[in-house]
């Protein structure tokens, strides 16, 4: 009698697919993991008074003086606060955004208080900023 | 039957060798997880502060890049660095980029840090002749 020939589970010649797509799984999962998404940076550029500048008495003609303390900012000498500097700080650019804004920042502030500054700048197109530490603070 | 057992032997091979990749490919996870959970480590100690209204940047291999912690320490590239050190490489980096005066120096300061430590890199920066700062701010993180 004819015995049946048992065929195997894997015949020479084909693929086993289970095993590819295993590894097609194994291969999706190490680049879902070793990809890292990265938060969206900005840069906010200041300029600092250069030395020959210092020297001279600064002018004090269509220079905005925005002083940075730990708890609050002042502009122009007045007490204001972070939503009234925002609002003054708009204002003055619709007159012109290329006006001086001269920063003082004391020693004690953070730098956090900085770029908040620095940001509602950009936010209104305010490009000519300078940076100066204030010893008080 | 020698045959039949060749097949057998065959198979039993090509089961093991996709076993091994297998855990391969388990321990190249494993290890890559491991090394981000560092380097989560090493980066998570300055906190950028956010500024929402930036003009998005990618970083740049020409930009010098200071780091300022929340304690006040400065470093460059992960190193602690004084601030004689610090002075000689960036006149270094001027002479060595090219740029001289127009080196694009970017501050990485914790949004914690006091401004005396931020004002000791900029007058190092400003005796080495360079007058234009840029901070680093987050316009968006990943999780908003």
């Amino acid at each position: 009698m004819a015995r049946k020939r048992r065929h195997s589970s894997f015949m020479a010649g084909e693929l086993n697919l289970v095993a590819m797509i295993d590894v097609a799984f194994q291969l999706l999962n190490f680049f879902i993991i070793s990809i890292h998404p990265v938060d969206t940076m900005t840069h906010l550029g200041v300029n600092r008074p250069q030395a020959e500048s210092r020297n001279k008495a600064p002018s004090t003609a269509n220079v905005i003086r925005v002083t940075v303390f730990p708890d609050g900012y002042t502009l122009n000498e007045r007490l204001t606060t972070a939503v009234k500097l925002r609002q003054e700080l708009g204002r003055l650019a619709r007159i012109d955004t290329k006006q001086n804004i001269l920063i003082q920042v004391t020693q004690e502030s953070t730098h956090g208080k900085l770029v908040e500054l620095l940001d509602m700048c950009a936010e209104m197109k305010l490009t000519e900023l300078s940076v100066i530490s204030s010893a008080g603070y | 039957m020698a045959r039949r057992k060749t097949r057998r032997e065959e198979e039993v091979m090509n089961g093991s060798l996709i076993a091994m990749i297998d855990v391969v490919f388990q321990l190249i996870i494993f290890f890559v997880c491991t090394v981000s959970m560092q380097e989560k480590d090493t980066k998570g100690r300055i906190e950028l502060p956010k500024a929402p209204n930036g003009i998005p940047v990618t970083s740049n291999s020409d930009d010098f890049r200071i780091d300022v912690e929340k304690n006040g320490s400065v470093g460059l590239s992960g190193m602690p660095t004084t601030d004689a050190e610090l002075y000689d490489y960036v006149t270094k980096a001027m002479i060595q980029t090219g740029k001289g005066q127009e080196l694009n120096v970017v501050i990485r300061g914790d949004l914690s840090t006091k401004h005396k430590a931020i004002k000791k890199v900029m007058d190092v920066c400003s005796r080495a002749g360079i007058w234009k700062i840029k901070f680093v701010a987050v316009k968006k993180a990943v999780s908003d």
